[in-house]
């Protein structure tokens, strides 16, 4: 039985960080100092259990973990870290992470200094009221600039140079005042131990024998083993089959007190009824109100997954079902196309989302996939009233019956160096944004904030922004809300027939362009055929850019006698059977790669 | 109904058509895939006239065998083809043909193929008379097919033919003898051969005026000794040194030169009724046509092709073996071929494409996409009418690619 931690003995709190700042690498530093893994047990990035995670260092499911840290006062304290996902996809993740902490670290690379997702989980923690350690990482490399990341810390927090703590969590140098830091700075939890239990769920995971297992943040009273609890936002009742902590595996207990973070597994199946964010409660003696932040997210951008093979079909839709235990964001409906067959479209937070969706069915279910042009949810407002909502172009209702085209807009911030402020007005100019404002964060580094529509960073925003910038630019954006703009539906013909797969939906102004691009690239890949072949893309009737595949002059072999028959004709059954990767569009026959060629051009569709 | 074509299954039917294969030749050339044993001079060794001889036999015994077991009584068409018949000599050929005279009839179309160097005044005379000899009343030609490949020696030496007889010449005789069908085989497409030769080589045929013209394409098979000397010469491309070996021509020009043969020919009152053939008025090779509209036939001789109803079989292509099986009274060894319903339709649809002949839509309407067809014949590649699917001239320069897309789509797997 498990000793009771009093209250003023827990610390919660997360570490965030821009990508690539240390984060994982300062999370491993403290699990082995604290001792809370075997030195044999230890391994990179421990707490990112995903093979996904591990190579590309990016975390995407949010972990805790349980340390039992003898502070320099003499008191052994409980700290629970949470690790959180640290990409604008996951924002919501993280926003219901911070909120189970008190104390956050916000931890910089002294030779980036300040990055666009520092700010960002800067704010994220403000708006939690978190008590922010800033720590600067890196400091043994010769690039650091610690002075320069120290103003610029103390410009985001007001942190003074006395409170900013500098570190490498690679060496290890400065990590111990870190975690005193953590203990001394940071509020123990504040919950009412008496009141009507209330967990937060800030991440929650599919185990396929146990199902849903849900990570919480107890605010009031506790919860205890076999306890009926009721989930608040959607009423689901359910038992306790196991609650415990993160040590770092699963560690069952008999309850979980006041202020604890740790794990309960009801035996819901379904993930969607274990929303992130959401309050437990306990039935017989439910809470008044539930914990505040709840919503249910909603995917940004939309895309069609196919398997390459039409009879993959089934296993496709088995594949994106078992993801979806695990992955309450990811939607998918099924949707067919003439030119790519049976598929779904499929909806994700964000574009790295998205990517880790597809490189799993990929590499975990063995699948081959050709992913249409990502796009978001426009709004067609119709002149008879009415909203069409559309997630796919093939969906956009005809011009004339449309009144105005709305799409999602963000609010983007982006730190650059001073040097590039020119850079980024040209390229934002080219894409649609407005500038909001400007502010020197020091006579180096500009943080930039524009309005500009979504479309835009899911075609290829941020690799211009990194490409322009020599890498040195981060972003980070919000969503702002649906806004009209001029947009068209451009369809690309082949013989006159729409080929619906690779349909955009795109700014008038952009059509020609766009348009000339896509014909010029299909007509280059598909091969001749036995007629004259048109390549067009139009905007309604109106042709923009014009290709032709030309016809085969010659494909017949000169000799076909008595012993040439067979050999002849199982040559020409071959031949049909390697058709079978081509798609046949009405008379036209495309080969799959002329289709990832296509979508390949256009340069969201690539993976990050 | 007046000419209504009866859908007989494709093959099916009493034997009319014979096909011999000679498997020699003096010297193999160097595009050639087909079975034949090289024997030289041809008759000098001591061992050749023996060859020679047990081959003879050897068809007289398997004509014989097979005649019975497919109860054949008359033959339409008689074609002995190589290999190179004419290295056999007049006197063998005439002890050949003494087999079959009993069985053509009157109207029977006999062929020989033969070489330039093969086609000396002794040979011509032979041709020609075959028909006046003596109990060929059965008898009326023998059409000469002549391997001429091309008019222009470096052309043939690309091919490695080395025999130096001008073939010019060799129709010269045949014709001055009196043979009255003479076809010439050519190739185009061989490495050297620029548009201007090309043109060379049709000016001559359309000076000639032979009776039937083959003209394929070089076709150059994996393992042969052309196809490793290409091999070599793409090796060295760009060193441009005149030793180095004659490049393939490129696709484009290939399919350029055969444009313009067509069209040449067409001009010229020649009938352009397969891919590779053409004929005078009245010259068809009846024989290939046979076979083209998916008559039965058998084939005698080592390594040749039979197909009669739904099995098609192939002798093993050693002729010292197959001499020794007839000689013993054995069937020689063959690999069989049993062929589906659907199979033959789909081969009845592929020799009917390359030759433009019709043929009835339900005799192919169960391999044959309906949606292909359509699209098909709106681009003028066929024609359905009245329940009749020909595949037009210009469905002709693509047929490969047009079978392959008419064919239904074979059932997925799994």
């Amino acid at each position: 039985m498990a000793v009771v931690t009093p209250l003023d003995h827990i610390r919660n709190f997360s570490i965030i960080a821009h990508i690539d700042h240390g984060k994982s690498t300062l999370a491993d530093r403290i699990l082995e100092r604290t001792g809370t893994v075997a030195p044999r047990d230890m391994k990179e990035q421990l707490l990112d259990k995903m093979d996904l995670e591990r190579e590309r260092g990016i975390t995407i499911k949010s972990q805790a973990v349980r340390i039992a840290y003898a502070a320099r006062d003499g008191q052994t304290y409980q700290l629970n870290l949470i690790d959180t996902p640290g990409h604008v996809d996951f924002t919501y993740e993280v926003s219901r992470s911070l909120a189970a902490c008190e104390g956050a670290v916000l931890l910089v690379d002294a030779t980036q200094g300040v990055e666009a997702q520092t700010v960002a989980n800067a704010y994220l923690a403000v708006d939690n009221d978190l008590e922010i350690i800033p720590v600067l990482n890196k400091i043994d490399l010769p690039a650091s600039d610690v002075p320069e990341a120290e103003m610029e810390l103390h410009e985001l927090t007001g942190a003074t140079h006395d409170e900013i703590l500098t570190i490498s969590a690679k060496t290890g140098e400065g990590v111990d005042e870190v975690l005193e830091a953590v203990v001394q700075r940071t509020p123990p939890p504040e919950g009412d131990p008496t009141a009507p239990p209330r967990a937060l769920i800030f991440d929650s995971e599919y185990d396929q024998y146990r199902g849903v297992i849900a990570y919480v943040r107890v605010v009031d009273g506790h919860f205890d083993r076999r306890q009926l609890v009721t989930l608040m936002s959607t009423g689901q009742g359910a038992e306790i089959e196991e609650l415990g902590s993160f040590g770092p595996g699963m560690t069952p207990a008999e309850r979980l007190e006041t202020g604890e973070v740790g794990y309960i597994i009801t035996g819901v199946k379904d993930v969607a009824q274990v929303r992130v964010g959401d309050t437990i409660t306990d039935r017989r003696r439910p809470a008044g109100e539930a914990l505040p932040g709840y919503k249910v997210v909603h995917p940004m951008v939309f895309t069609g997954l196919f398997p390459t093979e039409g009879d993959k079909f089934e296993e496709l839709r088995d594949a994106l079902e078992k993801l979806k235990l695990n992955d309450a964001a990811l939607l998918y409906e099924p949707e067919s196309s003439v030119a790519l067959g049976f598929g779904f479209r499929c909806g994700f937070l964000g574009l790295l989302h998205m990517d880790i969706v597809r490189e799993r069915l990929e590499r975990e279910y063995g699948l081959e996939l050709i992913t249409t042009m990502p796009n978001v949810e426009y709004h067609a407002h119709l002149t008879g009233g009415g909203m069409a909502v559309v997630r796919n172009p093939a969906q956009m209702p005809e011009a004339n019956s449309i009144e105005r085209v709305e799409e999602p807009y963000v609010t983007a911030s982006i730190l650059v160096p001073s040097q590039f402020v020119g850079t980024i007005m040209e390229l934002c100019q080219g894409r649609r944004a407005d500038f909001v404002d400007m502010k020197y964060l020091s006579p180096e580094r500009v943080e930039m904030h524009y309005r500009l529509p979504l479309a835009e960073i899911v075609l290829d925003f941020f690799d211009q922004l990194k490409t322009r910038t020599r890498g040195y630019a981060s972003l980070d954006y919000d969503y702002s809300g649906y806004r009209a703009s001029d947009l068209v539906k451009l369809d690309v013909l082949l013989a006159g027939e729409p080929v619906d797969a690779l349909s955009l939906i795109i700014p008038r102004e952009s059509a020609h362009q766009r348009g000339k691009a896509l014909v010029t690239k299909l007509r280059q890949k598909i091969p001749r055929q036995l007629f004259e072949v048109p390549v067009q893309a139009a905007i309604g009737n109106k042709v923009v850019a014009r290709e032709t595949v030309k016809a085969v002059r010659k494909d017949v072999t000169a000799k076909c006698y008595g012993g040439d028959i067979s050999r002849k004709r199982k040559l020409l059954e071959k031949q049909k059977e390697g058709k079978k990767r081509m798609k046949q569009l009405g008379v036209v026959e495309v080969p799959q790669e002329a289709f990832l060629a296509v979508l390949e051009l256009e340069p969201g569709a690539k993976g990050r | 109904m007046h000419g209504g074509e009866t859908p007989r299954p494709p093959f099916d039917g009493p034997v009319r058509h014979v096909y011999v294969h000679v498997p020699f030749c003096r010297a193999r050339c160097d595009y050639c895939a087909f079975a034949s044993v090289a024997v030289g001079g041809g008759g000098s060794a001591t061992d050749v006239p023996r060859l020679f001889d047990a081959y003879v036999e050897g068809v007289a015994a398997e004509w014989e065998r097979e005649r019975a077991a497919h109860d054949v009584r008359r033959l339409r068409t008689l074609y002995l083809g190589g290999g190179t018949p004419s290295l056999l000599g007049p006197d063998r050929l005439e002890r050949l043909l003494t087999v079959f005279r009993p069985h053509l009839t009157p109207q029977a179309e006999v062929t020989v193929e033969v070489n330039p160097e093969d086609a000396g005044t002794e040979f011509a005379a032979w041709a020609a008379g075959a028909r006046r000899s003596p109990g060929s009343g059965a008898l009326r030609g023998v059409r000469i097919s002549l391997g001429v490949q091309s008019f222009l020696p470096e052309l043939r030496a690309a091919l490695g033919r080395t025999a130096q007889a001008d073939p010019r010449a060799a129709f010269d005789r045949l014709r001055a003898a009196g043979v009255a069908s003479i076809g010439l085989d050519l190739i185009h497409g061989i490495p050297g051969q620029t548009p201007e030769l090309l043109a060379g080589d049709i000016a001559t045929v359309l000076d000639l005026r032979p009776d039937h013209v083959s003209w394929y394409e070089l076709d150059v098979s994996e393992g042969t000794a052309l196809a490793r000397r290409l091999a070599r010469a793409e090796g060295t491309a760009g060193g441009g040194r005149r030793a180095a070996p004659v490049a393939a021509l490129a696709d484009d020009v290939r399919a350029a030169g055969y444009r313009r043969l067509v069209r040449a020919l067409s001009r010229a009152g020649y009938d352009w009724y397969e891919v590779s053939n053409f004929a005078r008025p009245g010259h068809k090779a009846r024989h290939n046509l046979a076979c083209w509209r998916a008559r039965p036939y058998l084939g005698l001789g080592p390594g040749a092709v039979s197909t009669v109803g739904a099995r098609r079989w192939t002798n093993s292509a050693d002729p010292r073996a197959w001499a020794a099986a007839l000689a013993a009274g054995r069937r020689p060894t063959r690999s069989v071929e049993e062929l589906d319903d659907a199979t033959r339709a789909r081969e009845r649809l592929l020799l009917a494409a390359r030759c433009g002949e019709p043929v009835p839509l339900e005799a192919v309407s169960a391999v044959v996409d309906p949606d292909a067809l359509a699209a098909s014949a709106g681009a003028g590649l066929v024609s359905v009418r009245g329940g009749t699917l020909r595949v037009t001239r210009k469905g002709r320069h693509v047929a490969d690619g047009l079978c392959v897309r008419l064919f239904r789509a074979p059932r997925l797997r799994g």
